[in-house]
């Protein structure tokens, strides 16, 4: 089988072991980590610009190394050639290894921020996509745009999500080369003041995703079909892009 | 004389001490508040919110100029209660059970006190009887239900199914947006209206309480 695989940047490392491991030939495109927190509108335009791309190239699927994150890839179509996607809420699911370990970890620990290798040694990427927020440059760009008193408010404001967590947990997934990924995140609970904990997660899901081992844990795009959130169990399904919407 | 332009140009500009300072020149004066809020407060937040929608404004110039609003708000309203004047409508509003992301739903609540409603926020992660609870007490016209992640919408159809079962779901319009909400889970879940961000959610909350006056 061929496929494309068109991932997320801060699952970088561990679609890169699904490759290696994969018996499938694989291309592969990676998009900039957190385009969610560019806006879902734009992640999901960058997606489908990256599926259309691979249009009459001959392969057999294209696989998405992404969560639905949001809305991020409801309406993503597929045109003649399918799309695979694991069915997983954010990219936490795919880490921990199951859609339902993530939402047993969710209930019993709410107010968890979660961390990953991707999510340790990209996190300057990140900040640099939060521009809808205004936070990328941190308090003193926010002093010198809107004013000393303005500026502290705003960061105020803006970093008030800190106040909503108590814990930060790094997933690890067994990829990680050393200790120093764990380190910082437990250096940056320790700064937030949050309880650090750990989770032993798993590269299963993104192993079967690029394996083409995709029973009831995936979902298989028809041509001509879009995704669409389900906001239940199946966290997404497929309906023919000629289906009027409910 | 108050400068109302000057307190226009205040909101619009998230300049909150010039909004609290003419705002207080202008009670000096004795102006009518409901006339400040109709004539001046929410002309200067639909002028926001359409700056926001056109891109010119982002996150930070909304919860500047909602802070300006807001201080000639607080000083305003002890005023228009005295003076029994009716808020463009009530609203009830919080982010659902499990979800603790408010970033969101402040910006609504505050583009809604911007647009003359009367808010009461119950904060985050709240439980579907807290919200029907809310409903009973206070009568609101609207209640806005927010989430962030993709694993609490589903709280948004609990809490409805959770007024239908008390009785109320007939008394209230709800409204739902966030993140991983679209307008077909919105209508799937038996929600009246659905915003895409907070500037069309006044629109909208205006077209359920006020229809001829929807703008």
């Amino acid at each position: 089988m061929r496929l494309l695989l068109i991932g997320c940047g801060v699952l970088l490392r561990e679609l890169s072991d699904a490759i290696v491991h994969s018996p499938h030939l694989i291309d592969v495109q990676f998009l900039p980590t957190g385009l969610h927190d560019s806006g879902l509108k734009k992640m999901r335009e960058h997606i489908q610009e990256a599926t259309d791309a691979a249009e009459g190239k001959g392969y057999n699927a294209i696989a998405l190394g992404y969560a639905l994150c949001g809305t991020g890839l409801a309406d993503v179509q597929a045109r003649s050639v399918p799309l695979v996607l694991p069915r997983a809420h954010d990219c936490i699911t795919l880490l921990m290894g199951s859609r339902e370990k993530y939402k047993q970890y969710f209930n019993a620990n709410p107010g968890t921020y979660f961390r990953s290798i991707g999510w340790v040694e990209r996190a300057d990427e990140l900040q640099d996509q939060v521009v809808g927020l205004g936070l990328e440059g941190g308090l003193e760009a926010l002093i010198e745009k809107y004013g000393e008193d303005s500026g502290r408010y705003l960061y105020e404001e803006l970093m008030s999500y800190e106040h909503s967590y108590s814990r930060l947990t790094f997933i690890s997934t067994g990829l990680e080369v050393d200790d120093s990924f764990r380190q910082k995140a437990q250096v940056e609970a320790t700064e937030k003041n949050w309880k650090f904990d750990e989770f032993a997660g798993s590269t299963t899901l993104f192993h079967r995703l690029l394996a083409g081992d995709w029973n009831d844990d995936f979902l298989v795009v028809p041509p001509h079909h879009r995704i669409v959130a389900t906001y239940d169990d199946q966290i997404v399904g497929a309906v023919a892009i000629d289906e009027p919407r409910k | 004389m108050a400068n109302l332009k000057k307190l226009y140009d205040a909101v619009l500009n998230g300049d909150a001490k010039t909004a609290v300072a003419v705002t207080q020149e202008a009670i000096a004066e004795k102006l009518d508040p409901a006339v400040l809020i109709s004539d001046t407060m929410i002309p200067a937040m639909a002028e926001v919110g359409r700056l926001y929608e056109c891109e010119e404004y982002f996150v930070p110039e909304l919860l500047l100029a909602a802070r300006a609003m807001k201080g000639s708000l607080t000083l305003l309203r002890p005023l228009l209660a005295a003076s029994g004047t009716k808020p463009t409508g009530k609203v009830v509003i919080g982010t659902v059970k499990g979800d603790l992301h408010d970033i969101g739903k402040n910006l609504v609540a505050s583009m809604l006190e911007g647009g003359g409603f009367e808010v009461t926020d119950l904060g985050a992660d709240v439980s579907p009887d807290k919200f029907v609870s809310s409903v009973r007490e206070l009568k609101p016209d609207l209640l806005c239900l927010s989430a962030l992640l993709t694993v609490t919408a589903p709280s948004m159809r609990t809490t409805i199914e959770a007024l239908k079962q008390a009785g109320l779901r007939e008394s209230v319009k709800v409204m739902v947006g966030g993140a991983p909400v679209t307008p077909e889970f919105a209508r799937e879940i038996g929600a009246d209206g659905y915003s895409e961000n907070a500037s069309q959610a006044v629109v909208t909350a205006r077209q359920f309480c006020h229809p001829d006056k929807a703008a």
